[in-house]
């Protein structure tokens, strides 16, 4: 099949190294026409991201080529051979179809089941395509590799379940309010955790952000960042009476909100629903103020144990993924043996046969007013017909399968005659 | 093919058909906590209530009878209510999964109503009458939106009690938010509570003409101004105290509970004139 897949990831290399080849990359040049370049190279594909590098590229036997590329990578790695190599890893043919699948599906990424890989990859495609180092094979694999992606997103829970504690917050304030359209929310206390949070649920929807701070002039700064309103650090219970979604992370000692105050809060609310989320430690809201009717409180704790039981789930459904790359992976290697000189032959040849035949059954009418001898006589000139219009491309086809370079032909012919059915 | 055939046969057996594949169809959606296969059952229930609404239609202008005279036809056209206002929500809010525990109570009505075909159950001729076809719809329709709210505040206190464990959990995914829950349940009443009282005037206003007086104390009027009643207050806590959520989805269960456990007492241990079948 001779495809060799060399690259190195989150997981091989220390960010520093994956740095220097993306840094490298970026600088204006493309590596494609580098790799193409490569005696031995018939096809390429590179992908680059912040946690990955990858080279994929069909190669011919009895060449250097898998060394020439990894030359190239030691060169603009621009550190020592050594040190790369033990970044590197290198899987060929089915291995290599594996991990392309893998990594489209996002089942090797970082945080697993994160949707930018995909992206990422189809970009990569795009650019092979653009630089003609895609042909017949990485065409195929990689157009693969997308609906593999796709199949397992729909088909398992791979991305669904948020792995993040503001992602979590987010998910539960959709499962309380439905939307966050038109939510306001109420910043207590300035902080990265709770910008992140704010950020996320202005993302969803989120409308109206007011910031309350001890400091009443970083209050003002905040809710300039944010397109917010300050309010009074003093008179919180009047701000509770609008919110919707309250993120605490003072650094306080003691409780902001007590559970007397919620409770009183709620009344002059009507009950309107309130999402408290408690990111500070020590906890900014008394913890008594879950157990109010129509008052939701999380604290850190509770955001975080949520974030790792999902990426647990997550663990559990990309073990359906990998079933899912595996049959895939076994359909492509499939069709790929189809795309051999012989058996190619051998279905063309099948192909002609069954229209002689058919076509002599129809013609049956009047063969029958014919003798024995001549209607024979017309069976062998039909066949002679055929066999003299299949040889010249038989034998080409035998012939470029000699120089090793009748994929192309293969995949024309098997297209041209419908050897694949008709799909 | 005459035309009871075909409304009975394939009209009302084909949206039978199709309620109980929804109802499995949701119930298999909620054990596999997936929602693929809710938003099948969806399409199913939609089209069960498609068939469901041709069946009226045909005996209707077909046959030119008046479905709130029999026993059975009443239980269905319930059925057919709650279908549809539960699918009208479904359109404006991503509600889906509630169908889950619409659609069993809506499948079971139909049984109950497709087994009592054939029995005596036909309103009296004497009690027949305009008034008393928009007594029974716009009671049935004012009863069915509460079946509806109280089916929405059970799925809340489930979700609720999910969202207070503070745990990661699929089926909470999968059930509607609260506040889509809560938003149903005050609809529901608020629709309810107007309908079911024009239907106990139409009622009261022809029981004084064919019975002579406007209220008998019969135990199923008594039952009906029960619910009414409670009902009324609900809706009024609701919009003037701002009783919401969690009470509210509590206390529309409770109600619902105590009154169906009311009408079974009722139904076997009392007569009444209100009784036609």
């Amino acid at each position: 099949m001779n495809l060799i897949l060399i690259g190195m990831n989150h997981k091989t290399a220390p960010v520093e190294i994956r740095e220097r080849l993306s840094i490298a990359c970026n600088e204006g040049f493309n590596p494609l026409d580098e790799i193409k370049a490569i005696p031995g190279v018939g096809e390429a594909l590179y992908l680059s991201t912040c946690n990955r590098v990858e080279i994929l590229a069909r190669t011919q036997e009895h060449t250097n080529a898998e060394e020439r590329i990894k030359a190239l990578i030691y060169r603009h790695g621009n550190l020592g051979e050594e040190d790369m190599a033990r970044c590197l890893y290198v899987y060929r043919d089915s291995d290599a179809i594996r991990h392309l699948f893998r990594v489209a599906a996002s089942l090797d990424s970082l945080i697993m089941g994160e949707p930018q890989i995909l992206g990422q990859v189809k970009e990569a495609y795009r650019l092979a395509v653009d630089h003609q180092a895609s042909g017949i094979i990485l065409n195929k694999l990689l157009h693969r590799a997308f609906r593999v992606a796709k199949r397992i997103r729909t088909e398992t829970g791979i991305a669904s379940h948020a792995v993040s504690v503001s992602y979590a917050a987010v998910e539960l304030a959709k499962k309380i309010f439905g939307t966050l359209k038109g939510k306001k929310v109420l910043l207590i206390g300035a902080g990265e955790m709770s910008e992140l949070a704010a950020r996320h649920l202005i993302k969803h929807g989120g409308d109206q952000i007011f910031v309350a701070n001890r400091t009443h002039e970083r209050a003002i700064q905040m809710a300039a960042d944010f397109q917010g309103v300050p309010v009074d650090f003093d008179r919180l219970g009047d701000s509770l009476q609008e919110v919707d979604i309250v993120i605490s992370s003072t650094g306080a000692t003691g409780y902001i909100l007590t559970c007397d105050m919620i409770a009183a809060v709620l009344k002059r609310r009507k009950n309107r629903l309130l999402f408290l989320i408690d990111i500070a430690v020590p906890r900014d809201i008394d913890p008594r103020a879950g157990d109010i009717d129509n008052v939701y409180l999380y604290n850190m704790d509770n955001l975080q144990d949520i974030a790792d039981d999902n990426m647990q789930i997550r663990r559990g459904e990309a073990e359906k993924g990998e079933l899912i790359v595996a049959a895939e992976a076994e359909r492509y290697i499939e069709w790929f043996n189809t795309l051999t000189v012989v058996p190619t032959i051998v279905s063309l040849k099948e192909k002609t046969a069954g229209i002689i035949q058919a076509e002599l059954e129809r013609a049956n009418g009047w063969l029958r007013n014919l003798g024995e001898e001549d209607r024979e006589g017309v069976e062998i000139l039909a066949n002679a017909i055929v066999n003299k219009i299949l040889h010249d491309p038989v034998t080409c086809l035998k012939e470029e399968s000699q120089e090793g370079s009748a994929l192309a032909y293969v995949a024309a012919i098997r297209r041209l005659f419908r050897l694949d059915g008709l799909g | 093919m005459d035309i009871d055939m075909l409304l009975d046969a394939f009209l009302f057996r084909g949206a039978l058909i199709a309620y109980l594949l929804s109802t499995l169809i949701y119930i298999f959606s909620l054990l596999t906590r997936r929602v693929s296969p809710a938003r099948a059952a969806t399409w199913i229930l939609t089209a069960a209530f498609g068939l469901h609404t041709l069946f009226f239609l045909g005996a209707w202008l077909g046959k030119g009878y008046n479905p709130f005279l029999r026993i059975h036809d009443i239980l269905s056209f319930f059925a057919w209510v709650m279908a549809g206002v539960y699918l009208s929500f479904q359109l404006r809010t991503k509600t889906r999964v509630l169908g889950a525990f619409v659609s069993p109570v809506v499948f079971v009505l139909m049984i109950v109503s497709s087994i009592s075909i054939g029995g005596p159950m036909v309103v009296p001729e004497i009690l027949q009458g305009g008034l008393v076809t928009i007594h029974a719809m716009l009671a049935v329709i004012g009863e069915a939106l509460f079946t509806v709210a109280s089916v929405a505040g059970l799925v809340y206190l489930i979700q609720d009690g999910l969202i207070k464990s503070r745990k990661s959990n699929k089926l909470m995914k999968l059930l509607p938010s609260l506040q889509d829950l809560d938003r149903i349940n005050h609809s529901c009443l608020l629709w309810g509570v107007p309908l079911l009282t024009l239907g106990i005037l139409a009622g009261s206003i022809w029981a004084r003409t064919v019975w002579g007086s406007h209220w008998q104390w019969d135990p199923k009027q008594i039952w009906t101004l029960t619910v009414w009643l409670i009902y009324a207050v609900l809706l009024h806590q609701r919009l003037a105290i701002g009783w919401k959520g969690h009470k509210m989805a509590l206390l529309s269960v409770v109600a619902f509970v105590l009154l169906l456990a009311a009408l079974l007492v009722e139904k076997s241990f009392f007569t009444t004139i209100h009784r036609f079948y």
